[in-house]
């Protein structure tokens, strides 16, 4: 059914074709019923004519060993009595007919004819003579046999082929009417419904599927949106915090005169609030702007061991502190927006060094794979240290998730540099991973590398 | 200095004015597109600041019909910050393009380094040495001295404090910081610069006596001798 374009109704669309179908079959039939019997019709009648050649044979030549006891025109006229449906006429050799039992109203063109020869006593001649027979069958009760069949077949193959679509269409709305049903639940499903489900056990067998994706689409958009949801929150959480310490911070300076380097310190401290919610807002920009499917602008082929050295460059200083050391283990190339990866790269090193185990190293693994169809290149970024549980791990990408609670350094991490990791990997055409254990954390990139 | 600003929103051209003003340029506003273009094309500027968005005809249109005749430098302003806006003003002419929210720190930095730019020819030569106080950088053989002492600095360490010796005086964003010396062009959520000055800060003021470089909080740092206290 997929094969045929524009259905624009299957009950219609079915009725007709079984109707064409159904035709085509019975016609079939039919046609073969026919023939079959207009050849054993033939046969018969062959078989007539032999028996009455075999007849007519017989009483001329017993004519013969009876010597004339009666006239040939009497003796063929008995022949002929009670047998209507026959006719003989037998001319000599030299064309002159000797007798001719057809009559007008016999049909010359409905007829089937046999000749032979035979040879009878001449009266007028006293002798025996030799002449040609001619056996003359009306075929005409056999034609209105024939006739009769073919439209019994006719008809009974249109009535057969009517009652079987009428039955078709019928079982069509029959089976079609469980969808019905089913239309009906989904209309029932409201977006506030996260747990409503369609249910299909009275629904036949080749529906399940449908009911199955049908219900798994609306685990995904249930999913997703209460992912949004709790976004929507953390977005009002993370703001909130920075306004009410603006808010109250600039009111409680404004309630009496204050000296300058009083006011100044107050300004100063807003400023840094006010840095950290455009810092969120430009972040949040982004990852909308990702998304909404943007892409990344230019993807120039390059190696990325230098593109990670430049971000381990930029770390320096902090895993100097941390007493760390910042290592990079291989190459691989891939096609990147550079100034993207960085960015991706920093996050990625900003996470790592940060739960890293004093006195280790974070190492920057750089890997070209070869997958069944395609080339990858994977970067992954390996720090030693407690590692992230199970439960964690799954959430790690999402907006705004924090495993820990109580993390350190929170002004400058408001926990969006992973999610914007996963849309870098996004804008690439590539993914993420997270994988953890007690010896450590293995975050990471798979970029599409051809 | 004369520069001309085309901004609609007023409470930020206010502001932006008299930031400006006390950076000592001198100030013209207009604010919207029609006076703007009209400003711009009968007097002489040495740069303009236009928004990208302005009732009447629009920043790009402003932009389009001035370079029909005129090449004065032009730094665009735009809330939106999506890469084809960015590409669009830059085709159209503009000669640098902020998207807000910015930091006012940063916008003085650019328009000195447009101004700079147009003037270039009218400049000497970069010196090879930088000194603030008794701190010496020698850019060619890449050596720091304070006070006569020999200063261990890691390459990225001499970089950050040639940037901020060179634009002394100058409150340089973590930003800015980022994108000159680690060429990072994004608003990192990391400490690193901070981390970074503060290293530094422990070879080049610690073991000296008056502190050079300063934090401006909420800003930056720029690299001044201030009297301690």
């Amino acid at each position: 059914m997929n094969t045929a374009a524009p259905v624009p109704h299957l009950g219609k669309y079915l009725f007709r074709w079984l109707a064409i179908l159904t035709m085509l079959g019975l016609g079939a039939v039919s046609l073969a019923v026919y023939l079959v019997f207009d050849h054993t019709l033939s046969v018969r009648q062959q078989e007539m004519l032999d028996q009455k050649q075999a007849s007519l044979t017989h009483v001329l030549a017993d004519d013969l060993k009876e010597h004339r006891t009666k006239s040939l025109q009497h003796m063929l006229m008995d022949f002929l009595a009670g047998h209507g449906d026959y006719a003989v006429y037998i001319k000599d050799d030299a064309g002159n007919t000797l007798f001719d039992s057809r009559t007008a109203s016999f049909p010359a063109h409905h007829s089937i004819e046999r000749s032979f020869r035979v040879s009878f006593y001449s009266e007028q001649s006293e002798q025996l003579l030799s002449a040609n027979a001619t056996l003359v069958m009306d075929r005409r009760p056999d034609d209105a046999l024939l006739r009769s069949l073919a439209w019994t077949l006719l008809a009974s193959m249109v009535a057969g082929s009517l009652i079987l679509s009428l039955f078709g269409r019928l079982l069509v709305r029959k089976s079609l009417r469980p969808i019905k049903a089913l239309v009906a639940q989904i209309g029932d499903i409201t977006a506030k419904d996260f747990e409503k489900r369609l249910d299909g056990s009275a629904l036949p067998q080749e529906l399940h599927p449908l009911v199955t994706q049908f219900n798994a689409l609306l685990d995904r958009l249930a999913d997703a949106y209460r992912q949004l949801e709790s976004f929507n929150a953390d977005v009002a959480h993370e703001l909130n915090t920075p306004l009410a310490t603006l808010i109250s911070s600039s009111e409680v300076v404004l309630r009496k005169p204050r000296p300058v380097e009083e006011m100044r310190e107050v300004l100063e401290s807003n400023l840094e609030d006010l840095r950290r919610i455009a810092s969120i807002v430009g972040d949040m920009l982004f990852l909308s702007r990702a998304d909404r499917g943007a892409g990344a602008r230019e993807k120039k082929s390059a190696r990325l061991a230098p593109v990670a050295s430049e971000v381990a460059d930029f770390y320096e200083a902090v895993a100097l502190d941390a007493n760390l050391r910042i290592e990079i283990d291989g190459d691989a190339s891939a096609p990147i927006d550079a100034p993207l990866i960085r960015r991706a790269l920093s996050n990625l090193l900003s996470n790592a060094t940060r739960y890293a185990r004093t006195g280790s190293a974070v190492v920057i693994q750089l890997r070209n794979r070869q997958q069944a169809d395609h080339q990858e290149a994977v970067i992954t970024v390996c720090n030693e240290g407690a590692g992230i549980e199970a439960t964690h791990l799954r959430h790690l990408f999402e907006r705004f998730y924090r495993a820990d609670s109580s993390r350190h350094n929170a002004d400058h991490n408001h926990g969006l540099g992973l999610a914007i990791v996963q849309a870098i990997a996004k804008m690439h055409g590539g993914s993420v991973f997270a994988e953890s254990d007690t010896s450590g954390t293995r975050i990471g990139i798979i970029l599409p590398a051809s | 200095m004369r520069l001309l600003l085309i901004e609609d929103e007023a409470k930020l051209g206010e502001y932006l004015r008299k930031g400006l003003s006390e950076e000592g340029y001198t100030v013209d506003t207009a604010i919207n597109g029609v006076d703007g273009l009209h400003m711009a094309m009968e007097l002489e500027y040495d740069l303009i600041v236009l928004d990208g968005m302005l009732p009447g005809i629009d920043g790009f249109a402003v932009l389009a019909a001035l370079r029909q005749s005129k090449a004065t430098p032009v730094l665009m302003l735009t809330a939106r910050s999506d890469v084809e806006d960015r590409v669009r003003g830059l085709q159209s002419g503009a000669d640098d393009y902020m998207v807000k929210p910015f930091a006012f720190s940063e916008l003085v930095a650019r328009i000195q380094v447009l101004l700079r730019r147009t003037c270039m020819h009218q400049q000497s030569p970069e010196p090879t040495i930088l000194s603030e106080g008794d701190l010496e950088l020698d850019l060619i053989r890449r050596k720091a001295t304070r006070a006569g002492t020999r200063l261990d600095l890691t390459a990225k360490e001499f970089n950050l404090l040639a940037l901020l010796l060179r634009r002394k005086g100058e409150v340089l964003s973590r930003t800015e910081l980022a994108s000159q010396v680690w060429d990072m062009n994004f608003d990192s959520e990391t400490n690193v610069v901070e981390v970074a000055v503060r290293r530094l800060r422990m070879k080049v003021d610690h073991p000296f006596g008056t502190p050079l470089i300063q934090t401006v909080r909420g800003m930056g740092y720029v690299l001044e001798a201030r009297a301690v206290g």
